[in-house]
């Protein structure tokens, strides 16, 4: 089957900024997003997995196929608006069927 | 001589007592001793997040139900507008105190006092149940001086956070964003709460005739549920305070007490009852810990949550639930008269 390469970008940020984020990806031209609403780790910033009375400390995990340049205008348009506040941003390489789609 | 009102020792003892022992912070314990033994023991979230949600509609709609039965009056508009500067005035309090006592730098300094000058529903919600347990009545209305108290606090701090700004000072950029407005305004607990307050405004008995077998005679179990959550949540946060040192740890205790001064002194010059003065007490002394979180986060993202949410979730909510709430009903008697 033919398939074709693309970038995954993928965004762990914590939920109080995911609505600028994913309007950010819309307006650099990404074409659609997956987004996991709750997930738990630990970074620089301890131990996130509060869920529970306020937001405050719930990491969202947004995943991104994308072709490249848009990739790469995502990643430079998130970095702005994750100063001062928690958030993972990494590209990998995927290979999807349906090329029109990303 | 002595004033034959004043309560006696013992009565005032058996206030604390019972408030010690009551289901509600019985339950509370029972949720922190789990958490702090790292028990598997946990609420669903949406649970969780459903009983918040009924504590605020019940709170709001009984409080608008208790108002349709009155007129407005002028004491009633003196006690909502000295809410909102209490509300604008303990953020100066606390950002001052911390300057001078702490090393925290100014965002933080003024993220966290202005927790302090917006309110905890909880322990609003609390307090109410520990005075239906007394028997003390209060003024319907104070329920709507915590749903104006939310917010001014937030103002207050973002205003001690950036007045050095230049930007600010030459009007170049707005104090608040689309996105903290939003945050304030628009936030689901001050939507639910005012939301419900109006509605029970405008139905009154009608709507208590439907609502009450909801609102009213589940409220207090339903708390209890909330509160062993609540316990849980706050020795998870307790445990982040242990490198907080000991200012700051203490200004989780001293500070609702200067603000329940300040919520008693305002309750006596108002004329207000010592249901009413007690709640103003409690009003003034609690820390938010769900919209003004929210709000700084957005707002004021240079100021670290851990110091904020710990202190107001994990030392001064449970100071007002367990000691604060009994200890300014009682002041609150010596000082106002039964």
């Amino acid at each position: 089957m033919q398939m074709y390469p693309k970038k995954k970008i993928e965004i762990v940020v914590e939920a109080v900024r995911v609505q600028r984020i994913l309007e950010m990806i819309e307006s650099s031209g990404g074409k659609g997003f997956t987004v996991i609403p709750q997930v738990s780790g630990k970074g620089n910033r301890g131990v996130r997995n509060e869920a529970h009375v306020n937001d405050v400390f719930r990491n969202v995990h947004i995943i991104v196929i994308a072709a490249e340049d848009v990739a790469k205008r995502i990643v430079q348009n998130a970095q702005p608006l994750l100063k001062d506040y928690a958030g993972i941003v990494y590209v990998s390489d995927v290979q999807v069927v349906r090329d029109q789609h990303f | 001589m002595k004033n034959a009102e004043w309560p006696s020792v013992n009565s005032v003892i058996a206030g604390a007592y019972d408030n010690l022992l009551s289901p509600m912070v019985l339950f509370f314990a029972l949720g922190f001793l789990a958490g702090r033994l790292q028990s598997d023991l946990k609420i669903p979230e949406g649970i969780s997040k459903g009983l918040a949600l009924y504590l605020m509609l019940a709170i709001g709609f009984r409080g608008g139900v208790e108002l349709s039965h009155n007129s407005i009056s002028g004491i009633m508009l003196m006690s909502l507008i000295s809410a909102i500067l209490i509300s604008l005035i303990i953020p100066a309090i606390g950002y001052f105190l911390l300057r001078k006592t702490t090393s925290l730098d100014i965002p933080n300094a003024a993220a966290i006092s202005a927790h302090y000058g917006s309110v905890s529903v909880v322990t609003f919600a609390a307090a109410t149940a520990f005075l239906k347990g007394q028997g003390v009545s209060f003024e319907p209305y104070i329920i709507a001086l915590m749903a104006l108290m939310e917010t001014p606090a937030i103002v207050s701090g973002l205003l001690l956070a950036r007045r050095r700004e230049k930007s600010l000072q030459k009007g170049g950029s707005h104090l608040f964003s689309r996105e903290v407005l939003r945050e304030v305004f628009l936030s689901g607990s001050v939507i639910i709460l005012l939301g419900s307050f109006v509605i029970g405004l405008l139905t009154g008995d009608r709507g208590m005739d439907i609502l009450g077998a909801v609102v009213e005679r589940p409220f207090r179990g339903l708390l209890c549920i909330f509160l062993l959550d609540m316990g849980l949540l706050a020795s998870q946060r307790f445990s982040g305070s242990e490198r907080f040192g000991f200012r700051l740890i203490s200004f989780g205790f001293y500070m609702p007490l200067i603000g329940a001064s300040i919520g008693l002194l305002a309750g006596k010059l108002l004329g207000l009852s010592v249901g009413g003065s007690t709640l103003m007490a409690v009003l003034a002394a609690s820390a938010s810990y769900i919209v003004v979180p929210a709000a700084m986060r957005v707002a004021l993202p240079q100021a670290n949550p851990a110091f904020y949410v710990t202190l107001a979730l994990g030392i001064t909510f449970p100071f007002n639930l367990v000691l604060g709430i009994p200890l300014y009903h009682a002041i609150a008697r010596m000082f106002i008269g039964s």
